[in-house]
């Protein structure tokens, strides 16, 4: 009788409880690091010049993300995303300065614009993959940086200049825009974290991993390829309408650059692509870096490619993935003993740096 | 008995060489057919046929009588038909659970619910966990759920890609050399495995093999390929006494 019991040998319930506890260890942490993004403002070493400062930090951390969608969960390598970014500006520019809409309006309509245009490019390089794709979307970008130069609308290198921003009629500063990006950020890492568990997330997952099995498993890859371009690229809109109007100027000198799309690609690959927190730290790195190197700016280039080199080497899943590596393996083992029943599952613990690669989700 | 999956006189061409020349086979509902050849008679390719990954140049496949030929390879899983592959072929970064989840993704539903996680997307995902377990249970891979597959023994990895043809709820699953690489033990154990998922699944079987023991002793049916054509076909025993297939495999002074 008692042998029966044992016979299964692994008790479901503890294991099941002990995830649902690491599961809320991970949320909470992520909910502490949005609180104190928006309570950032308050303290008093907080100056105006700051929240422009930390916004355009948070752009880079949103187009990143709209990157690891692609390039991390579905395995397509964009060099191009900077053309959605491009494309979520002028969509933003063009609304606030012909038709004077709220910017909350001018953001989700350069998600849309971006995310359009990726659809189509998804169908577009439906048959493209690994170098070719990156070949691709850098041709992608060229051709959007074209288009601001030369077609009239957009104004070439003069560029177009924004009224000052407004939310449901009432005008914003740099701290109110802070906001706003901060509430962007957290909308759309809710987003992705709901996106990469889900069945859709899976399905991307699969195709990155085996195209073939994924399909022997009923994967549409024509539908989730595109699907992957499109949020992707509507993401990185969203980053580019909110960089249009922070800076409040928008011209083909600034977005035709192919450096943009070059920094986001590397902010997505050094922080961990296929982690939630990847683009978080990996955008911060590069969108700072120039801002601590100060007066050697210029510099920044030389040692992102350094960094980029370095972690392609020695940890090509990213920053993030590294550090989440003892604690995950930590929790691992608690799962073992709860499931040998060999410890009580519940025990205190600290899992911290497990959230930053999002629960071991490769 | 009625049939399963059918396929007539398919020809397969790649440039000059004739893959698959006129091969018809009829798979019964519910049995465990066995299709066997030497190297390079067509075995996979006729099996990537019947899954539609490979576009035959002539010929008919029937799946339950309708005619399949185009349908494109993501569509077969949702008409009951699931398969593995000759090499493994799992998501190796991912867990076993996940891989098995995957292979449940017919049974998922529409994207936007799903990316939302909406209560009833939440509630399947729930009913879809709930059945990998079960899977795993009859595959004897519970303990190992959350382990990356990469990571896992290679019989174990045999067992999760068979787990997640399962998961999709198949009538019928094709297995590509379930038993390669694998020594007499697991052998064993994998051929208990198919005909329990047979037996209590009512699930038909149509697999290609070269042990030969795991055949005989596994397949009601065996037909037999050789240079991309039909050799003969028959009951183990049947097949097993033919004079055309002893010299397929043994050469012709064997069978004279």
């Amino acid at each position: 009788m008692a042998n029966e019991e044992r016979v299964p040998g692994r008790n479901v319930a503890a294991v099941a409880a002990l995830k649902k506890r690491f599961a809320s260890q991970n949320a909470v942490l992520v909910i502490l690091l949005f609180v104190t993004l928006l309570i950032m403002p308050l303290f008093p070493g907080f100056k105006g010049w700051m929240a422009g400062q930390a916004s355009l930090v948070i752009i880079y951390v949103l187009a990143a993300q709209g990157v690891s969608i692609l390039t991390g969960y579905t395995g397509l390598v964009s060099v191009g995303h900077g053309g959605f970014l491009a494309i979520g500006a002028y969509a933003a520019a063009l609304l606030v300065k012909y038709y004077g809409v709220d910017i909350v309006t001018c953001i989700i309509a350069g998600g849309v614009a971006a995310g359009f245009v990726g659809m189509l490019l998804g169908l577009v390089f439906l048959r493209l993959a690994g170098p070719f794709m990156a070949i691709g979307t850098l041709g992608f970008a060229f051709f959007v940086g074209a288009i601001v130069n030369n077609v009239e609308i957009f104004q070439g290198r003069t560029g177009i200049s924004l009224p000052p921003n407004k939310v449901l009629g009432l005008q914003i500063g740099d701290t109110g825009f802070y906001y706003v990006s901060v509430v962007v950020l957290g909308l759309v890492t809710l987003f992705i974290f709901s996106l990469v568990r889900s069945s859709v997330g899976r399905a991307f997952k699969a195709l990155r991993d085996s195209e073939k099995a994924a399909q022997s498993c009923g994967v549409n890859r024509l539908f989730y390829r595109t699907l992957a371009f499109t949020i992707s690229a509507a993401i990185t809109g969203i980053a580019g309408a909110l960089n249009g109007l922070i800076t409040q100027y928008v011209s083909s000198e600034v977005y035709s650059d192919i450096w943009y799309s070059v920094d986001i690609l590397v902010a997505t690959v050094v922080g961990g692509s296929a982690t939630l927190m990847g683009p978080l730290v990996g955008g911060a790195f590069v969108a700072m870096l120039p801002f601590f190197l100060e007066t050697l700016a210029d510099f920044s280039f030389i040692l992102k490619g350094v960094v980029l080199i370095a972690v392609l080497m020695f940890a090509p899943a990213g920053v993030c993935e590294v550090v989440a590596r003892p604690f995950r393996a930590y929790r691992r083992r608690r799962i073992e003993e709860a499931a040998s029943g060999s410890t009580p599952a519940a025990r205190p613990d600290v899992g911290a740096g497990v959230v930053l690669a999002g629960k071991g989700n490769p | 008995m009625a049939s399963h999956l059918r396929c007539e006189d398919i020809v397969v061409r790649f440039g000059g060489v004739v893959a698959c020349d006129k091969v018809s086979i009829d798979v019964e509902e519910g049995k465990i057919v066995g299709l066997i050849g030497p190297n390079g008679a067509g075995k996979t390719t006729l099996f990537n046929v019947l899954t539609r990954f490979q576009d035959h140049d002539v010929g008919h496949v029937y799946y339950r009588g309708e005619i399949i030929d185009r349908k494109r390879p993501f569509e077969i899983v949702s008409m009951g038909m699931a398969r593995t592959f000759q090499n493994i072929n799992l998501f190796g970064e991912q867990s076993a659970l996940d891989n098995i989840l995957i292979g449940a993704h017919r049974l998922t539903g529409s994207a936007l619910p799903n990316i939302y996680s909406f209560p009833g997307a939440r509630q399947r995902e729930r009913e879809l966990a709930r059945r990998a377990g079960e899977i795993a249970e009859m595959l004897g891979i519970s303990d190992v759920l959350d382990d990356p597959v990469k990571s896992l023994p290679y019989g174990s990895q045999k067992r999760v890609e068979i787990a997640r043809a399962l998961a999709s709820n198949p009538k019928l699953i094709l297995l590509d050399e379930p038993v390669a690489g694998c020594n007499d033990e697991e052998t064993a154990e994998l051929r208990d495995v198919v005909q329990r998922i047979n037996r209590e699944l009512g699930v038909t079987i149509l697999m290609v093999e070269h042990d030969m023991s795991m055949v005989m002793n596994c397949c009601e049916y065996i037909y037999v390929m050789n240079f991309g054509s039909n050799l003969a076909q028959g009951t183990p025993a049947e097949v097993r006494s033919n004079a055309s297939v002893i010299s397929a495999y043994l050469g012709e002074e064997a069978a004279a």
